[in-house]
C-alpha cells in the first residue's frame, strides 16, 4: 500500500513537474531558446505570490494565483520586448544562452539581496492540509488539484494551438519567422505573446510550488534543471510527451526519496541521463 | 622558424620571475587572491578551449572542479601522501571523468550538451554529500601529515598556481600552433569545412574536452589545497562556471588573450565593490549578471573582439 | 499613376553591391517579367521590394506612397504579397491553415478560400492534409492561394517553375491567366524566358546586379534577350 502512495504522490508531483516544462517547452518550441533562467521565474512567481499573499490577506490563496499569472505575462512580455527579441534575432545560437543565463545570476544573486535568503512558503490554509481518499489511499487535496490544473492548462493550450488564428500564426512563426512577415506578421510580437505565456506559466506553478515546499533564491536552478529534464524525457515538440515526461519524473523522485532519504533530485537526475543515452528522443520521439 | 616559435612565448619568464619574487612583498591575504585570479585564468582558458575551439559550450565544468578537489583530499586520506606528489593524479582523475562521460555527452548539441554536463555535475554532487567516506555535506579537511614544512605551504600554493596559471596560458599559445591546434581552429571556424578536409571532428572534440577537464581538476585541486578545506557545495558551486563563462565571455571567446582580460576584469570588480565600496558580495554577481546580458547583445565576441577593426574582426570571427 | 515604382535602388549585402541603380515602373493590371541567371539579383531585388531587406539608396514607390525602408509586415498589409521561391509552406500547419495564414492582412477583395477552392479544386480535397504531404505542383498552388487570400494589389511570384514537371508548369500558368486581372499586377522572376515573355506586358533583364534590358515584351526580341541574359 506504501508503495501506491508513493506511486500515486509522485504523479500529483509530476503534474507540477509537467507545469514546469510546459513553458519551458513552449519557449524552446517556438523561438528554439532553451531559457535558462526559466527556473528563476518559478521562484519569481513564488517570492510575488508571497508578498501578494501578505498584503492582500483577505484574498484567498488560490486566487492571488491569477495575478501572479498576470504579473507573469507582463513579464515575460516585457523581457523578450528589450532583450531576447533581439537576442533571437542575432542568429547565433550562444546568444540567447548566455543571455538567458546572465539574466538567471542576474535574477537569483538579485532576489537574494532582496528578499534575503532564507527559505520561504505560502501557507494554502485550509485548502493545503485538507485530504481526501484515492484508491484507498489518503492524498492532498491540493496536489490533486494542482494535477488537474497541469492537465486543463495543458489541454487548453493544445486547443487555442490547434483551433485558433493565434494559435495558427505560433506554429506558423515557429516554423519560418521570416516568411510569416510576408503575410503582415511581425514575428517580435508572436515571441513576445509567447514568452509571456510561458512566464506565466512558469510564475503561476512556482506560486503553486510555494504552498507544497519552502522556497529559497536558489531554487531555480534546480526547478529549471528538471523543466529540462521534463522535456527531453518527454520529447521536444509534444506537449503530452512534457506531461508524460513530468509523470515519470515525479514518481522517480518520490520513490528515490522512499529508498534514500537524503538523495535530492538525484533519482530524478539519473533517469534522466539514462533517457538520454538510451533514448535520446524521449517518450514521444520528438525532433532532437 | 625556432625563434618565432618561442618568442611569443617570452613573456612567461619576467612572469616567473615575478612569481618567485612576489611572496617577499605580498602578505598572505593578497597571495590567496593572487592564487585565486590565477587560477581562475588557468579555469578559464580551458573553459574557453573547450567552448571557443572545440565549439561545445559546458555550464557544468564544476564538475571538474569538485573531481579534482575530493581526488586530492581523497587520496591525501588514503595514501598520507604529500598533496604536492599527488597533484598530477588529480589532472588525470578530471581527463579519466572526461573521457567516460563523453560518449554519452557528446551526442547532445548546444544547450542539451551544456545542460547534460549539468546536470552530470549535480549528480556528481549529490553522490558525493551521500558518501561518508568523503567527508559527506560535512567536508573533509586536508590531510597535511605528509608535509615536512608547513610554513612553506602557503608560498607552495601560491607558487603552484602561478605555474598553472603561467603553463596554461603558455600550453594554449604552443597547442595553437600544434598541427592539433590548427584543427581545432578548423573546427571551431566551419565543423563542415573541416571534415571536408579530412578532420576527424569528434576526436579533436575529445581531446579538447579530455585536457579541459584534466586541468580544470588540477586547477581546483590546488585551489581548495590552498584553503585546505573542501565541502561538496563549495567545490560543485555552478558559480565556477559562472565565473568561467562570463570571464571568457566579457573577454573574448576563442582567443588566448580573452580569457585573461576577462578574469582580470572578474576580480577586479570583484574586489572594487566588495572590498573598496563594502557592497556585499551579492551584487557583484548581480553586477556580472548584468555586464554578461549586455556583453551577449551587443559584443558577443567579447571585449577583445571589439577593439580589433572590422575587417579584422571579420578574419577572426 | 504606375502602381510601382522602383527608383535607382542599389542594395548592398555588408560590402558587396548585389543591386546597382536599377528602376522599374509597373502599372495596376500590368505583368512584368524579371529576368536573369542565377546570381544576377532577382532574389535580392524582390526581397528588397517585399521589405525583407532594406536598399541603402534608391527610393521605392507602392501605390503612391513612399515606402523605402518599411518592414515586410507593413508592405504586406498596404497590399504586396509573395510566393516565396521554394514554396515556403508551413510544416507545421495543414493545407487549409497554410491558406488562411494569408488572410492575416485582413485586406478586402475578392479573394476567399472558397474562390481559391474555386482555381483550385485539388486543394478543396486536400485541405486537411498537412502541407508537406503535397506533391510540388499542389504545394505551389497552395502558396500562390496563400498569397491571393492576402487580396494584393501587386503579386510576385518567385520562381513558379522550379523543380516542377513541364506538365504542371502548364497547370500553374493557366491558372496563372485566371488570376490577373485589372486589379492585381504581378512581378513575375521566371527561369523559362520564353515562357516570361510570353506571359507578361514587360520585361527587365538583371546581369550582376544591372539593369541590361528593358522594355514591353512584344517589342522585344527573342535574340536580344538571350544577349541580355547572357551579357554578350
Amino acid at each position: 500500500m506504501d508503495w501506491l502512495s508513493t506511486l500515486i504522490n509522485g504523479l500529483l508531483l509530476g503534474g507540477l513537474y509537467a507545469l514546469f516544462g510546459l513553458g519551458l517547452a513552449l519557449v524552446f518550441g517556438v523561438m528554439r531558446v532553451v531559457n535558462l533562467a526559466h527556473g528563476e521565474f518559478i521562484v519569481l512567481g513564488a517570492y510575488a505570490g508571497f508578498f501578494l499573499v501578505g498584503w492582500f490577506s483577505t484574498v484567498p490563496v488560490w486566487a492571488m494565483l491569477i495575478p501572479v499569472v498576470l504579473i507573469g505575462y507582463g513579464f515575460g512580455w516585457l523581457l523578450q520586448a528589450t532583450l531576447l527579441n533581439r537576442a533571437v534575432r542575432s542568429g547565433n545560437v550562444l546568444t540567447p544562452l548566455v543571455l538567458t543565463f546572465g539574466l538567471s545570476v542576474l535574477l537569483r544573486n538579485g532576489m537574494v539581496e532582496l528578499f534575503g535568503a532564507d527559505s520561504r512558503a505560502v501557507d494554502a490554509g485550509a485548502l493545503g492540509s485538507a485530504s481526501m481518499d484515492l484508491l484507498g489511499i489518503s492524498v492532498g487535496v491540493y496536489p490533486v488539484l494542482m494535477l488537474l490544473l497541469a492537465l486543463a492548462l495543458f489541454a487548453s493550450l493544445q486547443w487555442v494551438l490547434q483551433h485558433t488564428e493565434f494559435g495558427r500564426t505560433v506554429r506558423a512563426t515557429a516554423d519560418f519567422p521570416d516568411v510569416v512577415r510576408l503575410m503582415g506578421v511581425k514575428p517580435e510580437r508572436v515571441f513576445c505573446q509567447v514568452m509571456g505565456l510561458a512566464a506565466a506559466f512558469a510564475m503561476g506553478a512556482g506560486y503553486l510550488l510555494a504552498q507544497r515546499t519552502l522556497l529559497t533564491p536558489f531554487s531555480g536552478v534546480e526547478r529549471m534543471l528538471v523543466a529540462f529534464e521534463v522535456v527531453i524525457i518527454g520529447g521536444l515538440g509534444s506537449f503530452w510527451g512534457a506531461i508524460a515526461g513530468g509523470l515519470v519524473l515525479g514518481v522517480a523522485q518520490l520513490f528515490g526519496q522512499r529508498i534514500d532519504s537524503n538523495a535530492g533530485s538525484l533519482y530524478a537526475h539519473l533517469l534522466f541521463l539514462v533517457t538520454l543515452m538510451v533514448r535520446p528522443k524521449g517518450l514521444a520521439g520528438g525532433r532532437a | 622558424m625556432k625563434t618565432s616559435t618561442w618568442f611569443p612565448l617570452a613573456w612567461t619568464l619576467p612572469c616567473a620571475l615575478a612569481a618567485w619574487l612576489a611572496p617577499h612583498w605580498l602578505d598572505a591575504g593578497l597571495m590567496r587572491l593572487a592564487s585565486e585570479v590565477l587560477l581562475a585564468i588557468c579555469m578559464a582558458q580551458m573553459w574557453n578551449l573547450l567552448a571557443g575551439y572545440g565549439g561545445l559550450m559546458s555550464l557544468g565544468h564544476q564538475l571538474f572542479i569538485g573531481v579534482g578537489a575530493y581526488a586530492l583530499f581523497d587520496l591525501a586520506q588514503r595514501t598520507g601522501v604529500s598533496p604536492y606528489w599527488l597533484l598530477p593524479l588529480t589532472s588525470l582523475a578530471g581527463a579519466l571523468c572526461a573521457a567516460l562521460i563523453a560518449p554519452a555527452l557528446f551526442r547532445l548539441r548546444d544547450a542539451y550538451f551544456a545542460i547534460g554536463i549539468w546536470v552530470v555535475a549535480e549528480v556528481v554532487a549529490l553522490l558525493v554529500s551521500k558518501t561518508s567516506a568523503l567527508g559527506g555535506s560535512a567536508g573533509l579537511t586536508l590531510d597535511m601529515s605528509a608535509l615536512e614544512d608547513i610554513e612553506l605551504f602557503g608560498q607552495m600554493s601560491f607558487w603552484l598556481a602561478c605555474a598553472l596559471g603561467i603553463v596554461s596560458v603558455a600550453g594554449l599559445q604552443l597547442l595553437m600552433r600544434s598541427r592539433l591546434g590548427l584543427a581545432m581552429t578548423a573546427v571551431r571556424d566551419n565543423e563542415v569545412a573541416a571534415r571536408s578536409v579530412g578532420i576527424d571532428v569528434q576526436r579533436v572534440r575529445l581531446i579538447a574536452f579530455v585536457i579541459s577537464g584534466g586541468m580544470s581538476a588540477l586547477a581546483g585541486a590546488v585551489y581548495f589545497m590552498g584553503g585546505m578545506f573542501l565541502v561538496p557545495s563549495a567545490a560543485f558551486d555552478v558559480n565556477w562556471v559562472v565565473m568561467m563563462l562570463f570571464a571568457t565571455l566579457i573577454g573574448g571567446i576563442g582567443s588566448i588573450g580573452g580569457p585573461v582580460i576577462g578574469v582580470l576584469i572578474w576580480f577586479g570588480l570583484r574586489e572594487v565593490l566588495a572590498t573598496s565600496l563594502g557592497i556585499s558580495g551579492g551584487w557583484y554577481l548581480i553586477a556580472m549578471g548584468a555586464v554578461a546580458v549586455v556583453v551577449s547583445l551587443y559584443a558577443p565576441r567579447g571585449l577583445l573582439g571589439l577593439r580589433l577593426p572590422a575587417s579584422a574582426r571579420r578574419a577572426a570571427s | 499613376m504606375p502602381l510601382l515604382e522602383v527608383d535607382n535602388v542599389n542594395v548592398f549585402y555588408g560590402d558587396f553591391q548585389a543591386i546597382s541603380g536599377v528602376s522599374l515602373a509597373l502599372a495596376a493590371g500590368e505583368v512584368l517579367a524579371l529576368i536573369g541567371a542565377n546570381g544576377a539579383g532577382k532574389t535580392t531585388l524582390l526581397r528588397t521590394l517585399t521589405g525583407l531587406h532594406q536598399p541603402r539608396r534608391g527610393r521605392i514607390r507602392f501605390d503612391g506612397a513612399d515606402v523605402t525602408g518599411l518592414p515586410a509586415e507593413a508592405l504586406a498589409r498596404r497590399g504586396m504579397a509573395m510566393v516565396p521561391e521554394g514554396r515556403m509552406l508551413f510544416p507545421s500547419l495543414t493545407v487549409e491553415e497554410n491558406l488562411q495564414m494569408g488572410t492575416l492582412t485582413r485586406r478586402k477583395g475578392p479573394w476567399t478560400l472558397g474562390a481559391v477552392y474555386e482555381v483550385f479544386p485539388v486543394l478543396k480535397d486536400l485541405r486537411q492534409r498537412n502541407a508537406m504531404q503535397l506533391s510540388g505542383g499542389q504545394q505551389q498552388m497552395v502558396a500562390i492561394g496563400r498569397a491571393l487570400l492576402s487580396n494584393p494589389r501587386l503579386l510576385i511570384c518567385d520562381e513558379l517553375s522550379l523543380g516542377l514537371a513541364p506538365l504542371i508548369v502548364e497547370e500553374i500558368y493557366r491558372t496563372f491567366e485566371r488570376i490577373r486581372g485589372a486589379d492585381l499586377s504581378i512581378v513575375l522572376v521566371e527561369q523559362d524566358v520564353a515562357r516570361a515573355c510570353a506571359v507578361s506586358d514587360q520585361v527587365t533583364c538583371l546581369l550582376k546586379g544591372q539593369v541590361t534590358l528593358q522594355g514591353a515584351s512584344r517589342d522585344i526580341a527573342l535574340a536580344q534577350v538571350t544577349a541580355a541574359y547572357f551579357g554578350e
